[in-house]
Protein backbone atom coordinates (compact mmCIF):
# COMPACT_ATOMS: atom_id res chain seq x y z
CA UNK A 1 0.00 0.00 0.00
CA UNK A 2 0.87 3.30 -0.79
CA UNK A 3 0.44 6.40 0.73
CA UNK A 4 0.38 9.77 -1.13
CA UNK A 5 1.77 12.67 1.35
CA UNK A 6 0.66 16.22 0.21
CA UNK A 7 3.21 19.35 1.31
CA UNK A 8 1.98 22.64 0.16
CA UNK A 9 4.78 23.49 -2.05
CA UNK A 10 6.37 26.53 -0.20
CA UNK A 11 9.19 28.49 0.78
CA UNK A 12 10.81 27.48 4.34
CA UNK A 13 10.10 29.76 7.18
CA UNK A 14 12.10 32.77 7.32
CA UNK A 15 15.30 33.51 10.23
CA UNK A 16 16.69 29.56 9.64
CA UNK A 17 19.70 28.61 8.96
CA UNK A 18 19.74 26.61 5.83
CA UNK A 19 21.53 23.07 6.47
CA UNK A 20 23.44 22.99 9.60
CA UNK A 21 25.19 26.10 11.71
CA UNK A 22 28.45 23.98 11.09
CA UNK A 23 28.27 23.39 7.57
CA UNK A 24 27.73 27.78 7.26
CA UNK A 25 31.40 27.42 9.39
CA UNK A 26 32.97 25.58 6.78
CA UNK A 27 31.16 27.81 3.98
CA UNK A 28 32.62 30.67 5.68
CA UNK A 29 36.08 29.32 5.74
CA UNK A 30 35.54 28.76 1.73
CA UNK A 31 34.55 31.85 1.09
CA UNK A 32 37.31 33.76 3.35
CA UNK A 33 40.35 30.68 1.22
CA UNK A 34 38.49 32.12 -1.75
CA UNK A 35 38.56 36.07 -1.22
CA UNK A 36 42.19 35.68 -0.77
CA UNK A 37 42.84 33.88 -3.59
CA UNK A 38 40.73 36.74 -5.75
CA UNK A 39 43.23 39.18 -3.92
CA UNK A 40 45.78 37.52 -5.55
CA UNK A 41 44.08 37.60 -9.06
CA UNK A 42 43.19 41.05 -8.60
CA UNK A 43 47.16 42.36 -7.53
CA UNK A 44 48.44 40.37 -10.43
CA UNK A 45 46.32 41.58 -12.49
CA UNK A 46 46.81 45.15 -11.37
CA UNK A 47 50.59 44.30 -12.04
CA UNK A 48 50.38 42.84 -15.16
CA UNK A 49 46.99 44.60 -16.90
CA UNK A 50 48.26 43.45 -21.04
CA UNK A 51 49.19 39.94 -19.89
CA UNK A 52 45.76 39.44 -18.14
CA UNK A 53 43.32 41.81 -21.09
CA UNK A 54 45.21 38.59 -23.36
CA UNK A 55 44.72 35.79 -21.30
CA UNK A 56 41.52 34.83 -22.12
CA UNK A 57 42.33 34.41 -25.60
CA UNK A 58 44.68 31.33 -24.62
CA UNK A 59 42.30 29.22 -22.41
CA UNK A 60 39.13 27.46 -24.23
CA UNK A 61 36.11 29.95 -23.43
CA UNK A 62 34.30 26.41 -24.82
CA UNK A 63 35.16 24.47 -21.69
CA UNK A 64 34.52 27.29 -19.56
CA UNK A 65 31.43 27.91 -20.96
CA UNK A 66 30.67 24.15 -20.04
CA UNK A 67 31.74 23.95 -16.90
CA UNK A 68 29.52 26.59 -15.93
CA UNK A 69 26.21 25.04 -17.54
CA UNK A 70 27.14 21.31 -15.58
CA UNK A 71 27.32 23.39 -12.40
CA UNK A 72 24.45 25.61 -12.83
CA UNK A 73 22.55 21.85 -14.00
CA UNK A 74 23.43 19.73 -11.31
CA UNK A 75 22.65 22.67 -8.40
CA UNK A 76 19.32 23.12 -10.22
CA UNK A 77 19.39 19.52 -9.76
CA UNK A 78 20.37 19.08 -6.23
CA UNK A 79 17.41 22.34 -5.34
CA UNK A 80 14.82 20.20 -6.95
CA UNK A 81 15.69 17.37 -4.86
CA UNK A 82 15.34 19.07 -1.84
CA UNK A 83 11.93 19.89 -2.38
CA UNK A 84 11.56 16.66 -3.26
CA UNK A 85 12.71 15.64 -0.17
CA UNK A 86 10.18 18.53 1.29
CA UNK A 87 7.45 16.80 -0.13
CA UNK A 88 8.28 12.94 1.01
CA UNK A 89 9.22 12.57 -2.49
CA UNK A 90 12.54 9.83 -1.19
CA UNK A 91 12.41 8.21 -4.93
CA UNK A 92 12.02 11.30 -6.96
CA UNK A 93 14.57 13.27 -4.69
CA UNK A 94 17.37 10.31 -4.71
CA UNK A 95 16.17 10.54 -9.14
CA UNK A 96 17.27 14.50 -8.80
CA UNK A 97 20.41 13.47 -6.95
CA UNK A 98 21.50 10.86 -9.46
CA UNK A 99 21.04 13.74 -12.10
CA UNK A 100 22.98 16.16 -9.74
CA UNK A 101 25.68 13.82 -9.76
CA UNK A 102 25.99 12.84 -13.58
CA UNK A 103 26.00 16.74 -13.98
CA UNK A 104 28.86 17.06 -11.84
CA UNK A 105 30.83 14.80 -13.36
CA UNK A 106 30.61 16.45 -16.25
CA UNK A 107 32.99 19.06 -14.45
CA UNK A 108 36.58 16.97 -14.38
CA UNK A 109 35.60 15.31 -17.26
CA UNK A 110 35.44 18.52 -19.04
CA UNK A 111 39.05 19.10 -16.62
CA UNK A 112 40.66 16.52 -18.09
CA UNK A 113 39.85 17.28 -21.60
CA UNK A 114 40.87 20.76 -20.88
CA UNK A 115 43.84 20.48 -19.40
CA UNK A 116 45.01 17.98 -22.40
CA UNK A 117 44.19 20.98 -24.95
CA UNK A 118 46.32 23.48 -22.27
CA UNK A 119 49.54 21.34 -22.46
CA UNK A 120 48.94 20.88 -26.26
CA UNK A 121 48.96 24.39 -26.49
CA UNK A 122 52.03 24.92 -23.79
CA UNK A 123 49.80 26.42 -21.22
CA UNK A 124 52.19 24.62 -18.89
CA UNK A 125 53.18 25.89 -14.78
CA UNK A 126 55.55 28.17 -17.16
CA UNK A 127 53.27 30.02 -19.18
CA UNK A 128 53.19 33.22 -17.06
CA UNK A 129 51.31 34.67 -14.37
CA UNK A 130 47.83 34.64 -16.31
CA UNK A 131 48.05 31.08 -16.36
CA UNK A 132 49.81 30.43 -13.10
CA UNK A 133 46.89 32.37 -11.17
CA UNK A 134 44.26 30.46 -13.32
CA UNK A 135 45.47 26.76 -12.50
CA UNK A 136 46.13 28.35 -8.60
CA UNK A 137 42.21 28.94 -8.50
CA UNK A 138 40.38 26.76 -10.98
CA UNK A 139 42.23 23.52 -9.50
CA UNK A 140 42.17 25.01 -5.82
CA UNK A 141 38.19 24.97 -7.25
CA UNK A 142 38.51 21.98 -8.64
CA UNK A 143 39.20 20.31 -4.89
CA UNK A 144 36.17 21.51 -3.81
CA UNK A 145 34.04 20.04 -6.24
CA UNK A 146 35.51 16.63 -5.62
CA UNK A 147 34.86 17.14 -2.16
CA UNK A 148 31.08 17.85 -3.06
CA UNK A 149 30.93 15.18 -5.55
CA UNK A 150 32.16 12.93 -2.42
CA UNK A 151 29.12 14.35 -0.57
CA UNK A 152 26.76 13.89 -3.31
CA UNK A 153 27.90 10.31 -2.89
CA UNK A 154 27.35 10.26 0.66
CA UNK A 155 23.90 12.06 0.72
CA UNK A 156 22.52 9.39 -2.04
CA UNK A 157 23.61 6.11 0.01
CA UNK A 158 21.35 8.18 2.83
CA UNK A 159 18.97 8.71 0.51
CA UNK A 160 18.90 5.89 -0.80
CA UNK A 161 18.31 3.97 2.85
CA UNK A 162 15.21 6.01 4.12
CA UNK A 163 17.57 8.30 6.24
CA UNK A 164 16.37 11.50 5.52
CA UNK A 165 12.88 12.44 5.81
CA UNK A 166 10.62 15.67 5.10
CA UNK A 167 10.64 15.91 8.78
CA UNK A 168 14.31 15.56 9.01
CA UNK A 169 16.76 16.54 6.07
CA UNK A 170 19.61 18.44 7.06
CA UNK A 171 22.46 16.38 5.96
CA UNK A 172 20.89 17.00 2.33
CA UNK A 173 20.36 20.53 2.76
CA UNK A 174 23.74 20.87 4.69
CA UNK A 175 25.28 19.00 1.14
CA UNK A 176 23.19 21.09 -0.68
CA UNK A 177 24.22 24.80 0.97
CA UNK A 178 28.17 23.71 0.01
CA UNK A 179 27.40 22.74 -3.50
CA UNK A 180 25.88 25.97 -4.24
CA UNK A 181 28.47 27.33 -2.74
CA UNK A 182 31.12 26.40 -4.82
CA UNK A 183 28.54 27.38 -7.97
CA UNK A 184 28.82 30.72 -6.75
CA UNK A 185 32.68 30.34 -6.59
CA UNK A 186 32.87 29.38 -9.84
CA UNK A 187 30.39 31.68 -11.27
CA UNK A 188 32.96 34.44 -10.31
CA UNK A 189 36.29 32.56 -12.00
CA UNK A 190 34.35 32.15 -14.94
CA UNK A 191 34.36 35.74 -15.94
CA UNK A 192 37.39 36.26 -14.39
CA UNK A 193 39.33 34.04 -16.53
CA UNK A 194 37.64 33.14 -19.76
CA UNK A 195 35.42 36.16 -20.31
CA UNK A 196 37.15 39.87 -19.51
CA UNK A 197 39.69 41.12 -21.34
CA UNK B 1 3.77 30.59 -9.30
CA UNK B 2 4.92 27.59 -7.35
CA UNK B 3 8.63 27.49 -5.78
CA UNK B 4 9.53 24.76 -8.02
CA UNK B 5 8.57 26.93 -11.01
CA UNK B 6 10.35 29.54 -10.34
CA UNK B 7 13.61 27.44 -9.46
CA UNK B 8 13.30 26.15 -13.32
CA UNK B 9 12.98 29.17 -14.42
CA UNK B 10 15.89 30.63 -12.47
CA UNK B 11 18.17 27.55 -13.89
CA UNK B 12 16.94 29.04 -17.26
CA UNK B 13 17.67 32.32 -17.07
CA UNK B 14 21.34 31.15 -15.26
CA UNK B 15 21.88 29.47 -18.39
CA UNK B 16 20.58 32.01 -20.89
CA UNK B 17 22.50 34.59 -18.97
CA UNK B 18 26.14 31.86 -18.81
CA UNK B 19 25.87 31.67 -22.97
CA UNK B 20 25.20 35.80 -23.02
CA UNK B 21 28.02 36.22 -20.82
CA UNK B 22 29.91 34.34 -22.84
CA UNK B 23 29.45 35.83 -25.97
CA UNK B 24 30.88 39.20 -24.23
CA UNK B 25 34.02 36.99 -24.27
CA UNK B 26 34.67 37.44 -27.97
CA UNK B 27 35.50 41.31 -27.62
CA UNK B 28 39.02 42.23 -27.57
CA UNK B 29 38.28 45.93 -27.38
CA UNK B 30 36.77 45.42 -23.65
CA UNK B 31 36.52 49.13 -22.10
CA UNK B 32 35.41 49.91 -18.73
CA UNK B 33 31.58 49.91 -20.45
CA UNK B 34 32.31 45.84 -21.19
CA UNK B 35 34.03 45.41 -17.82
CA UNK B 36 31.27 47.02 -15.81
CA UNK B 37 28.71 44.50 -18.16
CA UNK B 38 30.79 41.58 -17.31
CA UNK B 39 30.63 42.53 -13.57
CA UNK B 40 26.88 42.87 -13.82
CA UNK B 41 25.79 39.54 -15.41
CA UNK B 42 28.16 37.78 -13.00
CA UNK B 43 26.14 39.81 -9.91
CA UNK B 44 22.80 39.02 -11.06
CA UNK B 45 23.84 34.94 -11.88
CA UNK B 46 25.40 35.44 -8.30
CA UNK B 47 22.02 36.50 -6.35
CA UNK B 48 19.84 34.01 -8.19
CA UNK B 49 21.95 30.75 -6.89
CA UNK B 50 21.52 32.92 -3.81
CA UNK B 51 18.02 33.38 -3.61
CA UNK B 52 16.30 30.46 -5.64
CA UNK B 53 19.18 27.50 -4.83
CA UNK B 54 20.75 28.62 -1.82
CA UNK B 55 17.13 29.98 -0.75
CA UNK B 56 19.49 33.23 1.20
CA UNK B 57 16.33 34.95 1.77
CA UNK B 58 14.92 32.27 4.62
CA UNK B 59 18.20 32.39 6.08
CA UNK B 60 19.01 33.81 9.53
CA UNK B 61 20.15 37.84 8.70
CA UNK B 62 23.97 37.29 9.99
CA UNK B 63 24.39 34.40 6.85
CA UNK B 64 22.19 36.54 4.64
CA UNK B 65 24.57 39.44 4.95
CA UNK B 66 27.96 38.09 4.97
CA UNK B 67 26.42 35.82 1.78
CA UNK B 68 25.63 39.04 -0.06
CA UNK B 69 28.56 40.90 0.80
CA UNK B 70 30.41 38.49 -0.63
CA UNK B 71 28.44 38.59 -3.86
CA UNK B 72 28.06 42.19 -4.39
CA UNK B 73 31.78 43.00 -3.35
CA UNK B 74 33.19 40.67 -5.98
CA UNK B 75 31.38 42.44 -8.69
CA UNK B 76 32.48 45.89 -7.13
CA UNK B 77 35.96 45.14 -7.15
CA UNK B 78 35.84 43.69 -10.30
CA UNK B 79 35.06 46.96 -11.38
CA UNK B 80 37.26 49.31 -9.11
CA UNK B 81 40.47 47.50 -10.16
CA UNK B 82 39.75 47.68 -13.65
CA UNK B 83 39.05 51.75 -13.01
CA UNK B 84 41.83 52.05 -10.47
CA UNK B 85 43.93 49.38 -11.10
CA UNK B 86 47.17 51.50 -11.43
CA UNK B 87 46.27 52.64 -8.04
CA UNK B 88 46.37 49.28 -6.93
CA UNK B 89 49.49 48.15 -7.95
CA UNK B 90 51.18 51.71 -6.66
CA UNK B 91 49.79 50.34 -3.11
CA UNK B 92 50.92 46.69 -3.67
CA UNK B 93 54.06 47.50 -5.16
CA UNK B 94 55.84 46.01 -1.86
CA UNK B 95 54.43 42.94 -2.58
CA UNK B 96 55.30 41.48 -5.96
Amino acid sequence: MSYAITVPDSPPAAGRIPGSKAMWVGIFCEVTEFALMFAVYFIARAHHPEIFRAGPERLSLLAGTGYTLMLLTSGWCVARAVHAMRASRQSACLRWLIGAFVFGLGYPVIKLFEIRWNLAHGLDGDAGVFIVTYYYLSFNHLIHVFWGLLGMIWVMLRTATGSYSAEEYAGLESFAVYWHTTDIIWLMIFPLFYVLR
Amino acid sequence: MSEIRKLDLAWLGLVLLSVGGAALGGRPDAGLGVTALVALVMGIKVRIVCDHYLELPTATRRIRRAMYAFCYGMPIVVILTSAFGDTLARLTGALI
